[in-house]
């Protein structure tokens, strides 16, 4: 209807601007033309489709989220209530303003909503003291009462020698099943078996890192059975084999050589000798060539010598500390008489 | 080593047993986001119904193709995943063929099945047989509906409203399930014809199916026949029976007679009586008028007598009888606080399907009878073990709150009624307007209209923004006084917000319409609050919406202009006071002649007025 009316007008415009600016204007007049006829009609569209739009309800507008729960949340509430179990972090129901993340370009770290890094990570908001609490109230019914005579630790240590651990799991899955839970470690101080000094020293050769000199405590980790069971058998199987094994004696440990030796012995060591020569070497300023059994003893009975080994032992068994080197400078001095 | 645990489940329930309910968090089963969880009680109904659809579908699709879904991922072994074998597996002809089809609960194809083995000839037992009649007799010689195909379409969205509405939406389902009425000569009757020597289980059968479709007579007929034939009916019979007696007879007294009559011979064929058989007479006393009054009391010590503990369907019963909905009380209100003192502190199994019913009929007296402490009680039962399970579906769960939140409102004062809001609204329970009104009432009876803004973001959340009555109502009581400073700017806020309700229709919605009563009160609001320019805008509406304002309304806006002075805007009252030809237009006149001060121009203007207005009266 609007373009109508403009099509006389445009005809009569042609006329006109022919002469004057040619064909360009006139193709932008026509262009303008065009587009407020496009306009026109457009409108009367929209006023067609605003009446249709409300009869028949065709967009509708988003639904609008709710406001948080935290809201609504009371000081004093039950916090056990709303995170009873693990979950992952809800920003609608956590209370709290945390942020998280890293602050790009002078900016502050992210806010909780929406905010990945806060759901990746495991958070403990179900285990608060006050649920901790509650779960072991709920728990002690299934207890067994603690025996009065184990009142201290040492006396659990005394009766009870032998620790064995093994992991339980608990998870919501595909499978209930964890393969870890098959694993079982059994921990033993050395003191508390009866060893004597051949069998310890054995036994620690045998376990290698099982064996923790700090602690003196052995510790087995079995986990090649696929049952829990099993893996406890084979460690007190092979808590057994050691012990008895350390016992026993083979016909090849007479070949053990000073280098397989656990700790420095003072007794044929090249220190012994040099200190035996040099020693001789003093004495024979003096008297003739007589290297017997009885001097080499007496020799060695001197307290100074005596005081030289405890030195050179405590230095080479205990490494090297200030204190031990002034006790061996101490020492060699009084050997030389300095 | 181990310590023995005593069930696999005992350390979750004990741990299980420490958590509370969250008074801010909607029901489990929704997603825990404010996006995600339902706000209106259409809403809730429309979430809860898709979840099922879903699952339903999932278990359609996996029992349609099975061979798709054979890997078992679950350790240990969950039976209920895996798919389920819809058709029978057994083909040929033979007993083991029938007893898996009375398993898969298939009736047709066991009644024909049956007949084939009939013609060929092959012998029934009659365990097998008693079996197809049960069958037959529960579900009333019809197919039941397969649960995997969707038919939650006929479902209808539609908001929770008053009583008589939801009472009808529940009649219509009890009837959709009974359509089916027991027909002359059916295949039940058919095949019981054909067994040689029917024993009890067969007359059990029989009976129970006729008087759970509605042939009464004939299951007494039926009775009689079985005690012709010299053979001991047993309990499930007689319960039938009993439940059938009230529909026989037509006096009070026949019926009882009758089920006295029962009893008796129940007595002599030393049959025992069991719970089912209490709440089957207390149910049919419910039917017997004055006569179950007089003797509803006998029978539940009889009952305990025979160590028959009642449960909560028969003090339902017990209820019922003695408060008739709609008929007047007189001195028996104490009857609910006997009950009550019977099971408080008790919780209670799901023994009988009307246990469902008895908080809702309790709650109901408490209602009629506005008995406070006695709802506490019933309230305190329901936490009690595991009594929250008795409380029936979504729709009772809505009945129950929304008599229990009502009567508060009426009888509590407003600190505990706004504490139990809290508590229950809307974790818990999606209030209806109805109910909103009366929270309204209780917030005008203990003066706390301050809270009216709150409430009404409340009402907007769960959906009732448009309901016209409610909105005005609100409207009535913002304008009927004048508070203080900050609670009018409050009241101004949520007038406005109001005002956005009546304009935007989006969606089609059900948009409300203008009253000149709610647009004068919307105007004094914010009149009160010194916001003339949007008391301005909204007194152009009257002629908009073709509504009239009354006299007070102008006069209460002339006296506002005068604080600020402006003349042209009373000329222009006074305008359009003359436009709606009001009969107060001359005193307008009156009071701006003589309240402003005028410029000639505006004197003559209105003196033109002062005419017009004489020569239209």
């Amino acid at each position: 209807m609007a373009a109508s009316v403009t099509r006389p007008a445009l005809s009569s415009l042609c006329k006109i601007n022919s002469n004057i600016n040619g064909i360009y204007s006139l193709t932008s007049f026509s262009r303008r033309i065009s587009i407020s006829s496009v306009l026109s009609t457009s409108a009367v569209t929209t006023e067609t489709e605003a009446a249709g739009r409300g009869v028949r309800g065709q967009r509708r507008s988003k639904r609008q989220a709710g406001e948080p729960r935290t809201e609504r949340m009371t000081v004093d509430q039950d916090w056990t209530a709303v995170y009873p179990t693990a979950a992952s972090f809800k920003p609608s129901a956590v209370p709290l303003p945390v942020r998280m993340g890293y602050p790009v370009k002078r900016g502050v770290p992210p806010a909780k909503k929406g905010n990945l890094e806060l759901i990746k990570i495991p958070n403990f908001l179900h285990l608060t003291p006050v649920a901790i609490k509650k779960h072991c109230e709920a728990l002690k019914q299934f207890c067994t009462e603690w025996p009065s005579a184990l009142d201290s630790d040492e006396k659990c240590v005394k009766h009870f020698p032998i620790q064995v651990q093994s992991k339980e799991f608990v998870s919501a899955g595909l499978s209930l099943r964890n393969p870890d839970v098959r694993i079982v470690t059994l921990k033993v101080k050395l003191s508390s078996l009866n060893l004597d000094d051949h069998a310890r020293k054995k036994m620690i050769k045998l376990s290698e890192e099982r064996y923790c000199k700090d602690t003196d405590t052995l510790t087995i980790t079995t986990d090649s059975c696929p049952l829990r069971q099993q893996n406890y058998d084979y460690a007190m199987y092979l808590l057994t084999v050691l012990y008895h094994e350390s016992w026993k004696t083979e016909a090849w440990e007479q070949e053990k050589t000073r280098a397989d030796m656990e700790e420095y012995e003072w007794e044929d060591s090249p220190s012994q000798k040099k200190v035996l020569d040099t020693l001789l070497r003093m004495r024979a300023l003096g008297a003739k060539d007589e290297v017997e059994e009885g001097t080499r003893e007496e020799l060695l009975g001197q307290p100074a010598v005596q005081e030289y080994r405890d030195t050179m032992l405590r230095l080479k068994n205990e490494g090297e500390t200030e204190e031990n080197l002034q006790q061996y400078k101490e020492a060699v001095k009084k050997l030389f008489n300095i | 080593m181990f310590t023995v645990i005593r069930s696999k489940e005992a350390v979750l329930q004990a741990l299980a047993s420490t958590v509370n309910r969250d008074p801010t968090a909607s029901d489990y089963r929704f997603q825990d986001d404010p996006y995600l969880t339902p706000k209106t009680s259409s809403e809730f109904k429309l979430f809860s119904l898709s979840q099922e659809s879903g699952r339903n579908a999932a278990k359609y699709f996996i029992s349609t193709y099975p061979k798709y879904f054979q890997k078992d991922y679950a350790q240990p072994h969950i039976p209920c995943l895996m798919p389920e074998t819809l058709e029978a597996q057994i083909e040929e002809v033979s007993e083991a063929a029938l007893i898996e089809r009375i398993q898969m609960r298939k009736v047709k194809a066991a009644v024909d099945l049956y007949d084939q083995l009939q013609q060929a000839g092959t012998p029934v037992s009659l365990d097998v047989t008693n079996q197809l009649l049960d069958l037959i007799c529960f579900y009333g010689d019809c197919d039941p509906a397969q649960e995997n195909v969707p038919e939650q379409r006929n479902e209808e969205t539609e908001d929770v409203q008053d009583e008589p509405q939801t009472k009808k939406g529940r009649a219509s389902k009890a009837s959709d399930k009974l359509k089916a009425a027991w027909k002359e000569n059916n295949n039940a009757e058919r095949i019981f014809a054909l067994l040689s020597e029917p024993n009890t289980h067969s007359y059990s059968a029989l009976i129970r199916g006729m008087v759970k479709y509605g042939a009464y007579s004939k299951a007494f007929s039926t009775y009689t026949d079985l005690l012709n034939n010299q053979l001991k009916a047993d309990v499930s019979t007689f319960n039938a029976l009993i439940t059938a007696a009230p529909e026989v007879k037509e006096k009070y007294n026949e019926k009882w007679e009758l089920i006295v009559d029962l009893l008796k011979q129940m007595a002599e064929q030393k049959v025992k009586p069991n719970l089912l058989t209490l709440n089957a007479v207390l149910k049919a006393l419910r039917r017997c008028g004055t006569v179950g009054k007089s003797q509803a009391f006998p029978v539940i010590s009889e009952m305990r007598a025979l160590s028959i503990d009642p449960s909560l369907a028969s003090y339902n019963h017990l209820l019922s009888i003695f408060y008739k909905p709609g008929a007047p009380f007189q001195g028996q209100t104490d009857i609910l606080q006997e009950v009550m003192n019977e099971v408080s502190g008790k919780s209670f199994t799901p023994q009988d399907p009307d246990d469902a019913q008895f908080f809702i009929t309790a709650v109901r007296i408490c209602l009629d009878t506005k008995d406070i402490e006695q709802a506490y009680r019933v309230h305190e039962l329901l936490g009690v073990g595991e009594n929250w399970r008795l409380l029936g579906n979504d729709f009772q769960q809505n009945i129950y709150h929304a008599r229990f939140f009502s009567l508060l409102c009426m009888m509590e004062n407003i600190d505990v009624v706004l504490k139990w809001y809290r508590d229950l609204v809307p974790s818990v329970y999606y209030p209806s307007s109805n109910v909103m009104r009366d929270l309204l009432q209780a917030l005008d009876t203990d003066n706390r209209l301050d809270l009216i803004p709150q409430i009404w973001k409340d009402l907007k959340q769960l959906g009732h923004g448009n309901r016209q009555t409610l909105v005005e109502e609100l409207l009535t009581l913002m304008a009927r006084e004048k508070q203080n400073q900050e609670v009018q700017e409050t009241f101004a806020e949520c007038a406005l917000d109001i005002k956005k309700m009546y304009d935007t229709g989006d969606r089609g919605k059900v948009m409300m319409s203008w009253t000149a009563g709610s647009l004068s009160d919307l105007v004094s609001v914010l009149l009160a609050a010194q916001r003339r320019q949007d008391a301005w805008e909204i007194l152009k509406l009257f002629k908009t919406h073709n509504r009239v304002p009354s006299e007070e309304l102008l006069d209460k806006f002339l006296t506002c202009i005068k604080e600020s002075g402006d003349v042209n805007q009373a000329l222009e009252l006074v305008q359009i006071s003359a436009g709606f030809c009001l009969p107060g237009t001359p005193k307008l006149i009156q009071r701006v002649q003589q309240e402003f001060l005028l410029s000639e121009q505006q004197k003559s203007m209105l003196s033109d007025l002062e005419i017009q207005t004489f020569n239209s009266d």
